[in-house]
């Protein structure tokens, strides 16, 4: 799950020169829809626009597992304890594929997935906003999966024609295994939202809770808000097909109906469907918390990157003792 | 210690569905060596699929296309149409004035199994 | 009796036989659970991706393998397979002790210091027992849970095959890993002896045929195939440190498992979830 964003104080990129005829025959191939391949010559600025937008999609399904993965022992039957493993299960395995398709991005720079992990756990590779959320209760669980990954899907699916042709073929496996995670989360919630009392109230009390993380998950709507967006430069290169608000109004259709069928609230009386103007009105969440969301001084960042960095460094003699091929298989 | 980027090594993972099946590429991978390429494969990209058999191989072992060759090598005339059934087209009208059936794929493939005696 | 039985209502006409049933069949449940509930604990946490989501296949497979234990069991008439597998005492369950065990220092939430030699050595030794208990019932009297054994052994040959890729892996790399695998094995030869018994109805369930093999024999094929691939093999007999889990004892571990793994069952029992 995932979508990109921006904490409005990302590194300058060098300018680099580049051969404008190349950069033409580049260009003619993104217009004409034509898949660019690893190994094809691309400008840097594409080249590292799609490091950073696949590295933070990639880390960010691995970080967005620890807070689901809270639940996993913990889930209330044994259908439930399958359903939400196999679900976190493919978190993990998209953060796989992607990975993989950011490292092959990297590898003219010399850089590998061991750099990934340590830009991680350095916060010079941010993950998403939602994952620096705690979560509370069982209804978290159906919330992420429900909502939280609704928005995911709006924002993924907007890239199944992505102009970079690992990504595309990454973003077709993964959205896929996205219809599972919907009707996951959707399981959840109707069991709550049809249930007793207290399941109601924790239900309530969830949405409460994750909604404004809900409304910053697609990022500002304009560069002004947090003082930078990379949104232009994946449009231009046909990289997303919408801009961040476009998604969030895509999201607030395809969702409220349902949030409202429920008989569920959220927590912003201002909110209805402007026939007129043709979109939904609401209030704005605090984008300057959202800044320092991303920026690792989430509620949960500092434990969740510390539980990542335990992970990887407790681990690390494992690693290292593959080196050798193993004897008598 | 060693640098886990010298000895984790990309593997391309290829499956088949059925034996009719081709091996179709799924994904890759990183894995320390082939065994545990293998070990890895499966539930990594084939989850909820059927397979009957699975492929890891080394990517380094692969001679790919280049950028190039995938431009200037991937180009064909549209003019073979000797080579296909396309071009013998004209044969269903000229058994039909015989009062024969054409002999076409879906016939052809039909042939499974012959009278026995 | 020796015949075949074919339904759980002819099972629940012979006092003894049931009673045997139920007790090999929680045995097989209870092993799985604790197993798989620790593996759950681990999800994220493996020492590379791709080993991450092939663990938790094999975690996943494992519990479902638990809950159709507790379906036979419901069908006797035990009680609902989740109020089994959620709601019964540390006394009751039957699982072996060092099923149990903690996965390292720490839990998942909170500096989970888990250590990967563990849970290597754990659940080879484990895999490799339930295969031969698992051929040991596959033709058991019990025909529902013949038909259960017969099934679980298809997938698991991966499990077994995975983890011991891991124990040559690293019983044959570096001097640390060595070592870790090493203690590890030193410790679960003192506590994984009771994994292997089948508890004070024994007897009753090799003499009713519910298990084709006595745990004697089921314990010399265990040692027979961990000392084909152990490269140092632990002098002493196998122990049984914190006691027997097929008598209901058990350690401080299974506490903390239960009480994780029923926190939200236990939130609202008269709750559908």
């Amino acid at each position: 799950m995932y979508n990109y964003v921006e904490d409005g104080d990302s590194k300058t990129t060098a300018y680099v020169e580049h051969d404008q005829a190349k950069y033409d025959a580049f260009m003619a191939r993104i217009e004409a829809g034509d898949k660019i391949e690893a190994d094809d010559w691309m400008p840097e600025d594409y080249r590292q626009a799609l490091i950073k937008l696949i590295s933070m999609h990639g880390i960010s399904e691995i970080m967005g597992a620890l807070p689901e993965k809270e639940w996993v022992p913990k889930a209330p039957t044994l259908r439930r304890k399958l359903g939400i493993m196999a679900k976190v299960q493919d978190e993990m395995g998209h953060g796989q594929l992607l990975l993989r398709v950011a490292e092959d991005l990297m590898k003219p720079y010399g850089k590998t997935r061991e750099n990934l992990m340590e830009d991680l756990l350095n916060k010079d590779l941010k993950f998403h906003n939602v994952f620096h959320m705690p979560t509370k209760t069982w209804a978290d669980a159906g919330m992420v999966g429900w909502l939280v990954d609704g928005a995911a899907i709006i924002s993924q699916t907007n890239m199944l024609d992505a102009s970079y042709g690992p990504y595309q073929r990454a973003l077709q496996r993964i959205c896929q295994e996205e219809v599972f995670h919907a009707q996951h989360g959707e399981s959840i919630i109707m069991a709550l939202a049809e249930g007793n009392d207290y399941q109601r109230d924790i239900l309530q009390e969830s949405l409460n809770r994750w909604w404004p993380s809900l409304l910053m998950f697609f990022g500002p709507a304009s560069a002004e808000t947090t003082g930078s967006s990379k949104q232009d430069i994946m449009i231009k290169y046909k990289i997303r097909k919408s801009t961040n608000e476009e998604l969030r109004q895509a999201f607030l259709s395809k969702y409220m109906p349902r949030v409202f069928s429920l008989g569920l609230t959220v927590p912003d009386e201002t909110i209805h469907y402007d026939e007129n103007e043709e979109k939904w009105i609401y209030k704005q969440p605090d984008w300057e918390e959202f800044k320092q969301i991303i920026r690792g001084n989430g509620p949960r960042s500092k434990e969740r990157l510390r539980i990542r960095e335990i992970a990887y460094e407790n681990n690390r003699w494992v690693r290292q003792a593959l080196a050798t091929e193993p004897v008598g298989v | 210690m060693a640098k886990e980027s010298d000895f984790y090594q990309v593997y391309e993972v290829f499956s088949r569905r059925g034996s009719k099946a081709p091996m179709q590429h799924q994904f890759s991978l990183l894995a320390p060596n082939r065994e545990m390429a293998m070990m890895m494969a499966q539930e990594n990209f084939m989850r909820r699929e059927e397979v009957i058999d699975v492929w890891v191989v080394k990517q380094n072992d692969i001679r790919k296309m280049t950028s190039e060759e995938r431009q200037s090598m991937t180009n064909r005339l549209d003019n073979k149409q000797y080579r296909t059934t396309k071009g013998y087209g004209y044969l269903r009208q000229k058994w039909k004035e015989k009062e024969q059936g054409m002999l076409d794929e879906k016939e052809i493939m039909s042939w499974k199994e012959v009278k026995k005696k | 009796m020796s015949k075949l039985i074919e339904t759980a209502e002819l099972a629940k006409q012979d006092a003894t036989y049931l009673q045997a049933l139920k007790e090999l069949l929680f045995q097989l449940a209870d092993d799985d659970l604790l197993i798989a509930f620790r593996g759950s604990e681990w999800l994220g946490l493996a020492p590379h991706v791709e080993e991450d989501v092939a663990y938790s296949s094999i975690t996943q497979n494992t519990m479902g393998h638990a809950a159709m234990y507790y379906n036979l069991l419901e069908e006797l008439g035990a009680g609902e397979a989740d109020i089994l597998a959620h709601g019964r005492k540390p006394e009751e369950r039957r699982n072996g002790i060092y099923l149990e065990k903690r996965n390292g220092e720490g839990t998942y939430l909170d500096e989970p210091y888990y250590d990967w030699a563990l849970a290597v050595v754990r659940n080879y030794f484990y895999e490799t027992f339930k295969k031969i208990k698992l051929e040991a019932i596959a033709t058991s009297s019990y025909k529902p849970l013949a038909n259960v054994a017969r099934k679980v052994l298809m997938e698991h040959p991966y499990h077994l095959a995975h983890w011991k890729l891991w124990m040559k892996q690293l019983g044959s790399s570096s001097e640390e890993a060595k070592k870790r695998i090493q203690d590890r094995i030193n410790e679960a030869w003192a506590e994984f002896a009771d994994v292997l018994e089948l508890g004070s109805l024994a007897n009753d369930m090799r003499s009713l045929n519910l298990v084709m093999i006595g745990e004697e024999e089921m314990k010399d094929k265990w040692l027979e195939e961990i000392q084909s691939v152990l490269v140092e093999i632990p002098v002493g007999p196998l122990g049984k440190k914190y006691g027997s889990g097929r008598n209901g004892e058990h350690t401080m571990d299974l506490e903390q498992a239960l009480n994780t793994l029923a926190e939200v069952y236990n939130s609202d029992k008269t709750a559908a979830w």
